[in-house]
């Protein structure tokens, strides 16, 4: 088995009148167990030039050899924009997620079901807008 | 101001034959801008002891559309227990035990509610926390 880990760390001196320093470390795991997860699409670079939906990620066996919601996988997409007004739009299937503006990063567990669980990104600008992303998953 | 930062690290020797060592930084800013957010829920803990599928952040408090980060992690150490997380009626994905997430949300429409579903009815730990741009509050509610 692999064993790869994410860590977050989040910052700040003056949001609170209490220094914020949170750290959260997680090992990747298959579901339910202490299994590191063994596959990964390894890390992706797209560059886009229209402000229409793509689909990023099909929820689907063909793509990812598992079936059900009940696999574990995680999705790491970091918007690399260095323009503050232009931001990509995430949803997953029909559900808007949220914006990432430039230089925003996302870590997502994601339920995988078909079509219902797509990830897809719409580009706020039509100009040159690159992501890179990565979806680690189960074996 | 504030100054927020996030920063992820991804790290792996064996996963694929090239090491993975992968850092990046945010900086928490409100949508399309360098201003910092300036609001945060703070760092939210529940213990669950219940598998209802129960409200975590409502959407309909907080600026549609505007700049927010939120931040979950199960905190249980066994393996075997799991969080759902639902958007509206999508499912999102599952936290197993020490797994976290960190995702933008656009509060896009008042039923745009971050749920969660417990696995198990024994005691099952949760942290969240959002930081966000929200909305000014110029009245009592």
């Amino acid at each position: 088995m692999a064993t790869t880990t994410a860590q977050l760390v989040i910052t700040s001196t003056d949001l609170l009148s209490d220094t914020l320093s949170l750290s959260a470390i997680a090992t990747l795991t298959n579901s339910g167990s202490a299994t590191g997860v063994t596959q990964t699409t390894g890390l992706s670079r797209t560059k886009t030039e229209s402000n229409s939906q793509y689909t990023l990620y099909h929820g689907e066996v063909a793509s990812f050899p598992f079936a059900s919601q009940d696999q574990a996988a995680k999705i790491y997409i970091k918007n690399l924009s260095t323009t503050a007004a232009e931001f990509i739009t995430i949803h997953i299937n029909s559900e808007e997620l949220g914006r990432l503006y430039a230089g925003d990063w996302a870590f997502i567990p994601w339920s995988v079901a078909a079509d219902t669980s797509d990830i897809k990104i719409t580009p706020s600008v039509t100009s040159a807008l690159t992501i890179e992303h990565m979806v680690f998953f189960e074996s | 101001m504030a100054t927020t930062t996030a920063t992820i690290t991804l790290s792996s020797a064996d996963i694929q034959s090239d090491v993975l060592a992968l850092t990046k930084q945010a900086t928490l800013n409100k949508g399309g801008t360098t201003t910092g957010l300036e609001q945060t829920t703070g760092l939210n803990k529940i213990i669950y002891v219940s598998t209802a599928n129960v409200l975590l952040l409502d959407s309909t408090v907080l600026g549609v559309g505007k700049a927010a980060k939120v931040y979950i992690a199960n905190k249980s150490t066994d393996a075997s227990e799991y969080l759902d997380i639902q958007i509206h009626d999508q499912n999102v994905g599952r936290l197993y035990a020490g797994d976290w997430m960190f995702i933008p949300w656009s509060q896009s429409d008042p039923d745009g509610n971050i749920r969660v579903k417990p696995s198990v009815a024994t005691a099952l730990p949760v942290e969240y926390m959002m930081i966000h741009e929200g909305a000014t509050q110029t009245a009592a509610a």
